[in-house]
């Protein structure tokens, strides 16, 4: 069993002061879903650790959804069911409502928050591959102020972020979708509740006066190390009319550069059709049209 | 290392405890507050049966660390009902026969208790969505979600009757 201290965030700049001093023995907890999980079940990423800082007393300065002129911005503290039941996120990104209403069950989701779900780095979480598929900026605190940077270039590897040691990520930005945006999250789970995803795809479009596609955002999730859009994909699509024939093409694109950028392993018999049905179905879903 | 102190409603009352800084919140009720109806079961937020209310939602207690809930309202199994009066959900799940062991049950109760404080009007299929973080491995679920449902019809009645 883990052993370790505990105490209170007080305010932003006591946060990033204790990542600083604390480094790797430092472990900053929000929700606690991932992290407490992982402490429980010995994993070597908390070998170190020696202090636990609680940042859900700082819910005052980071639990929040708003708009701010043609962008919205939630904080890093607001939990999957703040996200899913909030009004700005249903009129806006209902995709991204729908991915926070699909994560664990009703206890996590109370719990759980978009900070802690993206910083503990598991290309498997739901609520992800919206916001890459909405172009996200993160807000990160530093002891010298904070910065933007996009969401996808905040991973650095595996489980790993691009943060400094003094940093942390207080809220997500992206820029309200044009009028009449389709958006879709479909997820493949073992189980209906609980289930961590197999596969998962976010898909953003937007058709012309002529009903045809003007604007493509594929985001699968699981399937590559960091997060991503497939822009080959999403090209595929673009001057087309919406058909089911023309979202199974793009989501054998999506298959084939999954096994171009992670090579052919012992899962790709399953992920291969399984990646390709998940990304088409997001698609059609999104449109409306009733698959065959 | 020192214990640490955690001040907090529980169970409507003003509570302050000493607790190792590492503490779940499931072990500081367990352990130091020797409240034992809330349950462990896979330690990994997977089965509900140690489901509490912190300031009116449902979460697993084996997930929250003691320390983040100072300040917070913690309901637990204790708090619901009295020996002399149980609470309407209680009374409904021992009148449909919704438990065999008892294991999962407090966490059922709780994840129960959190939807009908919100929304009495709830319906079927909203108590098998608030239900589906909680696992029952010798009864089922349906003698549960209709135990909640009648639970419900039993507060909206006592709301009308409270109200007239």
């Amino acid at each position: 069993m883990f052993t370790y201290e505990f105490c209170h965030a007080k305010s932003i700049e006591d946060v990033c002061r204790f990542r600083k001093e604390y480094g790797s023995k430092g472990c900053l907890v929000a929700g606690g879903t991932d992290v407490m999980v992982q402490i429980k079940e010995k994993s070597r990423r908390w070998a170190e650790i020696e202090c636990m800082m609680d940042l859900t007393s700082l819910d005052k300065e980071l639990r929040y959804i708003r708009e701010e002129g043609d962008c919205v911005k939630v904080g890093a503290l607001s939990t999957h069911t703040d996200i899913a039941e909030s009004e700005i996120i249903k009129k806006y990104a209902p995709f991204f409502g729908q991915a926070s209403d699909s994560v664990g069950s009703p206890q996590i989701r109370n719990r759980g928050t978009i900070g802690g779900s993206i910083c503990n780095a598991s290309p498997a979480a739901d609520p992800l591959t919206p916001l890459v598929a909405l172009e996200a900026n993160v807000e990160i605190a530093g002891l010298n102020g904070t910065r933007e940077v996009p969401l996808v270039d905040l991973y650095v590897g595996r489980g790993k972020l691009g943060l400094g040691e003094d940093e942390f990520v207080t809220a997500f930005i992206f820029k309200k979708p044009e009028e009449g945006s389709l958006m879709y999250f479909q997820k493949l789970g073992r189980r209906k509740a609980l289930a961590i995803s197999r596969l998962n795809t976010s898909a953003l479009l937007h058709l012309d006066a002529e009903g045809k596609i003007d604007k493509a955002r594929i985001a699968p999730g699981c399937i590559f190390a960091t997060p991503m859009r497939v822009v080959e994909a999403e090209e595929i699509l673009l001057g087309k009319v919406p058909s089911e024939e023309l979202f199974e093409e793009a989501g054998r694109e999506v298959s084939r550069i999954m096994i171009e950028k992670t090579g052919y392993r012992w899962s790709t018999e399953y992920k291969q059709p399984a990646a390709e049905a998940v990304v088409s179905a997001a698609l059609c879903n999104a449109c409306g049209i009733e698959m065959a | 290392m020192d214990r640490i102190k955690v001040t907090f409603t529980l169970n409507g009352k003003e509570t302050s405890v000493m607790t190792k800084p590492f503490s779940r919140l499931l072990d500081m009720l367990r352990d130091d507050l020797h409240l034992t109806g809330t349950k462990e079961g896979c330690s990994v937020g997977e089965c509900g049966a140690c489901t509490v209310i912190i300031d009116g939602k449902a979460v697993t207690s084996c997930m929250v660390p003691a320390g983040s809930v100072e300040g917070r309202n913690v309901i637990t199994i204790e708090g619901v009902g009295t020996p002399d009066k149980l609470d309407p959900i209680q009374e409904a799940v021992l009148k449909h026969h919704a438990l065999q062991c008892g294991y999962c049950t407090p966490g059922f109760i709780m994840s129960a208790k959190a939807l009908l404080d919100e929304n009495p009007h709830c319906t079927k299929e909203e108590i098998r969505k608030q239900i589906s973080g909680n696992l029952c491995r010798c009864t089922g679920y349906e003698q549960l979600v209709e135990a909640i449902y009648e639970a419900a019809q039993v507060l909206l009645e006592e709301g009308k009757t409270k109200i007239g």
